[in-house]
């Protein structure tokens, strides 16, 4: 009993020392996009491994998309102006406080409430294939981890936050704002995952992890908090502006 | 022949705004005709209707000798072209070249018969050296060009154009007018196109119709149109400034000019003929040699 | 604003962009796959040196460079020093920091040096990529490769559309910042949540007004594609010779000289 704990005392111990070296180098360009998993650190099997996890939900959402846009003659334009929108806004810079310069907003929550979880993991894997091929943020070998972190987990996520919250008869902007944070957190969550299970080497598995969730926290924390409002706020200026265009993305949506 | 025939068509949108009450409008084959109005004259949703974006409730609008809902999406398509105000909404692939074959491999045509239309809507539009260039490289009135040749790949017998010269310096929107004119005189198109710049209008439409809170004022000749300067008030409109200059100096000033002249070449030879021979410098000079 | 797709270099005319696509995905990919199961450094390091040469040659100017390359490097730094100091078991020299103990570890540094080598080399290939291949050039080598057509159409509409939407965002962002909307951290959530939401309805309309254009041209539910040439002769040859000449330096880098 004695040994485990002083174990995990050490552990913990161990954790904070690097985070707080980590911390200050993190908050260098590498913090603006630290929930993409960069190219070439994921070894061979587990770049393969995130792969095969990644293929099975973008080919429903792609199955999805088919069965919709059958239909839906504007189904899929519209699917590619929201993805669109949704990888500019994931490209704003956003002020967070703790780290004092601009970080990037996710939007995946946002996403998923406006066309739904299967088709936000694909506009995701699109998004992360541009921005591994054409701006170097996140990497070909790294595809499926990110496209597990960034668009699976955080797409089902937010868009499961969201539902559940409006079945409890909650408002929506209560809705809207848990569905951002949480998608946020829970990728970061999962990116953090997806590193340590790559990078523990000789380590524990759940040392590597706390440190790197360590690691992220005084950016990420507020960030989702930030993600959060954005959903809320954004979701909120569509609503009040023109609640018939969320008629139209939400042809099976949650909005 | 008539290439477009609309008989008292009404339309409200959806919202209960009634964009169009009993519009009549009728185009001859070859014919170059604009439509002119201000922002919400309803010529935006004449232009939707006759390319069967939106649906009449009531009236008749006939393309060619066919009732427009008789015409299957694809026959439609390939006798009325429409070019969007923002090219931007039109062009959709990733360079020139796929853009303008988008249509014509749509229509399921044999690659060859592809690739020659690419080529010859790119050359009617001067736009060959664009071919293999992303859209988002190109200038705005590049833009417009090709947007124009995409719809041409189509090969329609009506093109309609919604504010063609929108957004273009003075040098581009003199172009397009031009290939406008030439498309219409030399491959024999009908030309409708929605605008409400009136200066180069007396120079290239045969007819103009005037639409005010979905209504037709007037329809005729521009010498006709542009001598009623209250409807034209009254439609929120303006003479050219040509026109306008021309009606002021006759009104306040009694300067004697016949009718209202409106392009600069009319205003031109009345006023030399209301000047002194001896005050015009190129004739005391010709007069010297 | 934003950091723009640098893709002006990749319509010049030179002997990387004459390369078919499809050819050159494959010898990326081939490369990729190297560097990322290199057990030494010097095959990752070999592949950056390559690479940076090639864009040096091309004349990329050095701040796109240094732009691209910034978020991996430091991603390469905090690597290093978490594995470093974290992982291993020998150690190599050890210092207090404000009351912490830290030890520096042989084997975690050499971990973490391979797995700095590892970003370096493998984004540097992509880099190179992406400034001697267009996107539509690469859609269509995804075409070749049997890539969902569904998936590439939404791609090409959202590549196509991102720079549309980009150009009103800008705009729109100016005229916040013109009006101080950005000054005080509340008031700047605020400008900019209104910013996201702008985005949104503008994509929105313009997915209305794309499609009335797609139509008008005749589409029916799936864009149509040109057909793809077959990979010419040069084009194979430069491939096979590339792949040989990767697994060349493999054999030789990762297993040929001892030690």
């Amino acid at each position: 009993m004695n040994g485990i704990w002083t174990k995990r005392r050490n552990v913990i111990r161990r954790a904070a020392t690097v985070a707080a070296t980590a911390g200050t180098l993190i908050a260098l360009p590498a913090q603006a996009f630290a929930m993409h998993i960069s190219e070439g650190i994921l070894p061979a099997p587990w770049a393969l491994f995130w792969y095969a996890v990644a293929l099975p939900f973008v080919a429903w959402g792609l199955r999805d998309l088919r069965r919709r846009s059958e239909d839906l003659l504007w189904f899929k334009p519209l699917v590619g102006l929201v993805g669109a929108a949704v990888f500019l806004i994931s490209c704003m810079p956003i002020p967070v406080p703790t780290a004092g310069t601009c970080s990037h907003p996710a939007g995946t929550g946002l996403a998923a409430i406006l066309i739904g979880p299967g088709l936000t993991v694909v506009v995701a894997s699109i998004a992360l294939t541009l921005q591994a091929l054409f701006l170097a943020h996140g990497g070909l070998t790294t595809l499926g981890a990110n496209i597990v972190s960034m668009g699976v987990v955080g797409a089902y996520v937010g868009y499961g936050t969201y539902r559940i919250i409006r079945r409890l008869g909650l408002p929506w902007v209560m809705a809207a704002f848990l569905a951002g944070l949480l998608s946020d957190w829970a990728t970061y969550a999962m990116t953090s995952v997806e590193l340590a299970a790559a990078l523990h080497g000789g380590e524990s598995f759940s040392a590597m992890l706390t440190l790197i969730l360590l690691a992220f926290v005084p950016t990420q924390v507020p960030l989702g908090i930030l993600e959060g409002f954005l959903c809320a706020g954004a979701l909120k200026f569509v609503r009040s502006r023109k609640p018939e265009l969320l008629r139209m993305a939400a042809a099976g949506g949650a909005a | 022949m008539k290439a477009i025939d609309v008989t008292g068509v009404h339309f409200t949108y959806d919202d209960g705004t009634e964009a169009l009450s009993g519009v009549d409008f009728h185009v001859s084959e070859g014919e170059f005709v604009a439509i002119l109005g201000s922002n919400g004259s309803g010529k935006t949703t004449l232009i939707g209707l006759l390319v069967g974006l939106l649906k009449a409730k009531t009236g008749q609008i006939r393309i060619g000798e066919r009732e427009i809902g008789s015409l299957s999406a694809e026959e439609l398509y390939q006798r009325v072209g429409l070019v969007f105000q923002n090219p931007n909404d039109q062009l959709f692939a990733a360079t020139v070249e796929e853009d303008v074959a988008f249509g014509p491999r749509n229509l399921n045509l044999p690659e060859a018969e592809v690739e020659r239309r690419v080529t010859e809507a790119l050359a009617a539009v001067a736009a060959l050296p664009l071919r293999c260039r992303a859209i988002h490289h190109l200038s705005f009135g590049e833009q417009k060009r090709v947007s124009l040749a995409g719809v041409m790949a189509m090969r329609p017998s009506v093109l309609i154009l919604d504010e063609p010269t929108a957004g273009l310096d003075p040098a581009g929107e003199a172009q397009m007018m031009q290939l406008l004119k030439k498309l219409n005189r030399e491959e024999g198109l009908t030309v409708i196109l929605a605008t409400h710049s009136v200066d180069m209008l007396p120079l290239f439409a045969n007819r103009i119709y005037v639409l005010d809170h979905g209504r037709v004022l007037q329809e005729g000749p521009s010498e006709e149109i542009f001598c009623h300067q209250e409807m034209i008030v009254r439609a929120k409109l303006r003479l050219p400034y040509v026109s306008r200059l021309m009606y002021e100096m006759k009104r306040h000033d009694g300067v004697p000019i016949d009718g209202l002249p409106l392009t600069i070449g009319e205003a031109r030879v009345q006023l030399l003929e209301l000047i002194p021979k001896e005050l015009i410098i190129a004739e005391l000079e010709e007069k010297k040699a | 604003m934003f950091d723009l797709f640098s893709d002006i270099f990749t319509y010049r005319d030179n002997a990387l962009t004459r390369i078919d696509p499809r050819a050159k995905l494959l010898i990326a990919l081939a490369a990729l796959i190297a560097v990322v199961t290199a057990e030494r450094i010097v095959l990752p390091l070999a592949v950056l040196a390559f690479c940076l040469g090639a864009v040096a040659i091309l004349r990329i100017p050095a701040k796109l460079v240094a732009c691209r390359l910034a978020a991996p490097l430091s991603i390469v730094a905090v690597l290093v020093v978490i594995q470093t100091f974290v992982t291993g078991k020998t150690p190599l020299f050890a210092f207090t920091f404000a009351g912490w103990q830290f030890t520096a570890k042989a084997e975690g540094l050499r971990q973490g040096t391979l797995l700095g080598a590892h970003v370096l080399g493998a984004v540097s290939v992509v880099f190179l990529l992406s400034i001697v291949t267009p996107a539509h050039r690469i859609f269509q080598a995804l075409r070749w490769f049997r890539i969902s057509r569904n998936w590439l159409e939404i791609a090409i509409l959202m590549y196509r559309y991102i720079f549309v939407l980009m150009d009103r965002v800008a705009d729109l962002a100016a005229a916040q910042r013109l009006r101080l909307g950005y000054t005080a951290r509340g008031r700047a959530l605020r400008s900019f949540t209104t910013l996201a939401g702008a985005t949104i309805i503008h994509s929105l309309e313009q997915a209305q007004r794309t499609h009335d254009a797609m139509r008008l041209r005749g589409y029916r539910g799936t864009m149509p594609f040109g057909p793809l040439p077959p990979l010419g002769r040069r084009d194979r040859l430069i491939l096979v010779s590339c792949l040989i000449g990767i697994a060349v330096a493999y054999g030789l880098l990762e297993w040929g000289v001892s030690g």
